[in-house]
């Protein structure tokens, strides 16, 4: 079965957001269709190397709850769709340059680059495409 | 008897639906992986994961919220 690409763009850094994105992209990956993320704005302070997870991860109501059950880590969900399925994350580049930040400022393992929107945008006519 | 047994319960969504995938990787093509789970959301998404990935849903039952499912690997 030819299934129909996922395209997630993820600028908010709540951690809701962030742990729907990472479940989207992970359920996605596991049913075997191709899903790439793309990573913008306040979200990318999310990825940053050696946060405690207090920092990395903060939200409203229901990141308490997130945190309070013990709801598997969006890092870790993320890893774990790459390893079992076709999963792509891309920084945006224009943060990237915006900040002065290289891509080594970010947890080892999950991003695949950096892109520009443009190229991001057109890959997605051919999918669905999610934005959060 | 299944081929392997995937114990997921308290496992929240989607969980146990990425358990099931790294387990299917370990059972033979025409094997069996039975899996146990908790989440409420199981059954439909169980349904589902198995349509999407091919691989055959040969039981499904629910017995006092723990939810039992045998998955043939076909794909």
């Amino acid at each position: 079965m030819a299934a129909n690409p996922l395209y997630i763009l993820l600028a908010s850094g709540e951690h809701e957001k962030l742990q729907m994105a990472a479940m989207m992209a992970s359920v996605g990956a596991v049913s075997e269709r191709p899903v790439e993320m793309f990573v913008s704005m306040n979200a990318l302070l999310a990825f940053e190397k050696d946060l405690p997870a207090e920092r990395r991860y903060q939200g409203g109501k229901f990141s308490k709850v997130l945190k309070e059950k013990r709801a598997p880590d969006a890092l870790t969900l993320l890893r774990q769709g790459k390893e079992l399925g076709d999963l792509k994350l891309w920084a945006c580049s224009m943060a990237l340059d915006m900040e002065g930040w290289e891509l080594d400022r970010f947890e080892d393992g999950l991003f695949d680059g950096a892109r520009g929107l443009t190229k991001f945008l057109s890959d997605a006519e051919t999918g669905q495409f999610i934005s959060l | 008897m299944a081929d392997k047994l995937l114990d997921a319960k308290g496992l929240n969504c989607p969980m146990p639906i990425l358990r099931a995938k790294k387990a299917l990787k370990d059972v033979p093509l025409g094997g069996t992986l039975h899996v146990i789970a908790t989440d409420p959301g199981a059954v439909k998404d169980f349904e589902a994961f198995c349509r999407a990935t091919g691989n055959e849903l040969l039981e499904s039952k629910a017995q006092d919220k723990v939810f039992d499912f045998l998955i043939r690997r076909t794909s």
